[in-house]
C-alpha cells in the first residue's frame, strides 16, 4: 500500500462522498484520516467501496503494472498523466460494460463507437461523457436556468483547478475557469474569481498561499498541485472536452 | 466521484424530490426541475440533478444491468 496514493485519492473522493453521491457513508472517518494524515487499512477499505472510483483505479493500475494506490494511479484518474495512455481502449470498453454499475450498455457502446477508439479512463471524461449521453434536454427550448444548472453540476463533478488569489480561514479565493454549456457543446470560460472551501487541517493546506494551484471538487479544494500536475489537468481536460463535444454533435444530429 | 444513478421519484416538493435508487440508496434533495419529473417517474441523476427521464422499460433494463454488474462484482470479491 502506498500512503501518499491513498491520501491523494481520499482527498479527491471526500466531498462527493460527504454529499452522499458515492461511496459508503463514511464522511467522518475519511475526514479524520485526512486531518491526521493517516492512510491505514481502514481508510483503504472505505475507498475500496466506492462504486466507480475504485474500479477505475484498478483498471489503470493493471494496465500500467502498478499497485492500485501507487500515487501515479489516482493521479492519472483524477488529474491525468501518461498512465492513461497505457490503458488499451478494448480494456476500457470491457470495463465499462462489466465493472461499472448502472451505466446503460447501449450508451457505453455508442460512446466508444463514436470516438473511434479514443477514450481516456479519466474522471473528467467519465463525468462529461455521462452528461453528453444522458437524455438531458438541450435543444433550443431549454431555458437558461436549466442550462445553468446542467453546467453547474458538470463543473462541480469534474475536477477543476484554480490559482489561489486570497487565503481565508475556511475559504480560498481562486481564479478558475468554469465549464459552460452552449451551442451544443462544452467549453471553458475565461478565468473568474470563485470561492472554494478548504480544510487547513489537511496537509498541505496549512501552508497554502497565493499563487498555488489547487484541485477542486464540488466547491472544495482537494490538494495543492505541482506545476506538472497543473499542466496535466489543463491538457487532459482539454482533450476530454474535445472528445465529448464530438459525442454531443452526434447526439444532437440524432434528435 | 459522482456516478449516474437511476431511480424512482417517490415524493416531490417545489422542484426537489426524494429519489430511491436501484442500488438501494436514496437522496432527499434531488433537483428534478430540469426534467420536470413527477412522483412515480424514473430519472437518471447525476450528483443531485436529474438529467434525464427513463421510460419504465428503460428503467427495468437499467435495474437489471445494475443487478448483474453488482452480482459479478460481488462474486469477484468473494
Amino acid at each position: 500500500m502506498k500512503a501518499d496514493g491513498v491520501l491523494f485519492h481520499a482527498k479527491h473522493a471526500f466531498m462527493p462522498n460527504s454529499l452522499g453521491y458515492c461511496g459508503p457513508d463514511e464522511r467522518g472517518q475519511i475526514q479524520r484520516d485526512l486531518e491526521g494524515n493517516r492512510s491505514d487499512e481502514e481508510l483503504v477499505q472505505i475507498l475500496q467501496k466506492f462504486e466507480a472510483a475504485y474500479p477505475f483505479l484498478k483498471l489503470i493500475a493493471r494496465s500500467a503494472g502498478k499497485e492500485v494506490f501507487d500515487y501515479s494511479v489516482p493521479e492519472a484518474y483524477w488529474i491525468g498523466n501518461r498512465l492513461l495512455d497505457s490503458v488499451p481502449v478494448s480494456d476500457f470498453y470491457s470495463f465499462s460494460h462489466h465493472e461499472i454499475k448502472g451505466r446503460d450498455p447501449n450508451k457505453v457502446r455508442e460512446v466508444f463507437k463514436r470516438l473511434d477508439g479514443v477514450a481516456p479512463p479519466h474522471h473528467t471524461f467519465y463525468v462529461m461523457s455521462t452528461y453528453a449521453t444522458t437524455a438531458a434536454p438541450d435543444g433550443p427550448n431549454v431555458t437558461n436556468e436549466a442550462k445553468r444548472k446542467i453546467a453547474e453540476v458538470v463543473d462541480n463533478c469534474r475536477i477543476s483547478w484554480g490559482v489561489v488569489s486570497n487565503v481565508g480561514k475556511d475559504e480560498l479565493q481562486v481564479l478558475a475557469r468554469r465549464v459552460n454549456v452552449d451551442n451544443g457543446g462544452l467549453f471553458l470560460t475565461r478565468p473568474a474569481v470563485k470561492r472554494v472551501r478548504y480544510n487547513s487541517e489537511v496537509r498541505p493546506f496549512r501552508t497554502v498561499r497565493e499563487g498555488d494551484v489547487v484541485s477542486i471538487h464540488w466547491g472544495y479544494a482537494c490538494d495543492v498541485l505541482t506545476p506538472r500536475q497543473a499542466k496535466n489537468i489543463a491538457r487532459y481536460t482539454s482533450v476530454d472536452i474535445s472528445l465529448v463535444n464530438r459525442l454531443m454533435k452526434f447526439e444532437a444530429s440524432r434528435r | 466521484m459522482c456516478v449516474t444513478r437511476a431511480g424512482k421519484v417517490v415524493s416531490t416538493s417545489q422542484g426537489r424530490a426524494r429519489v430511491e435508487f436501484f442500488d438501494g440508496r436514496a437522496l432527499d434533495d434531488v433537483d428534478v426541475s430540469v426534467v420536470n419529473a413527477k412522483k412515480g417517474a424514473f430519472v437518471e441523476v447525476f450528483g443531485n440533478l436529474a438529467l434525464g427521464l427513463l421510460s419504465p422499460a428503460e428503467a427495468k433494463r437499467r435495474k437489471q444491468a445494475w443487478t448483474e454488474v453488482a452480482k459479478a462484482v460481488g462474486a469477484a470479491r468473494d
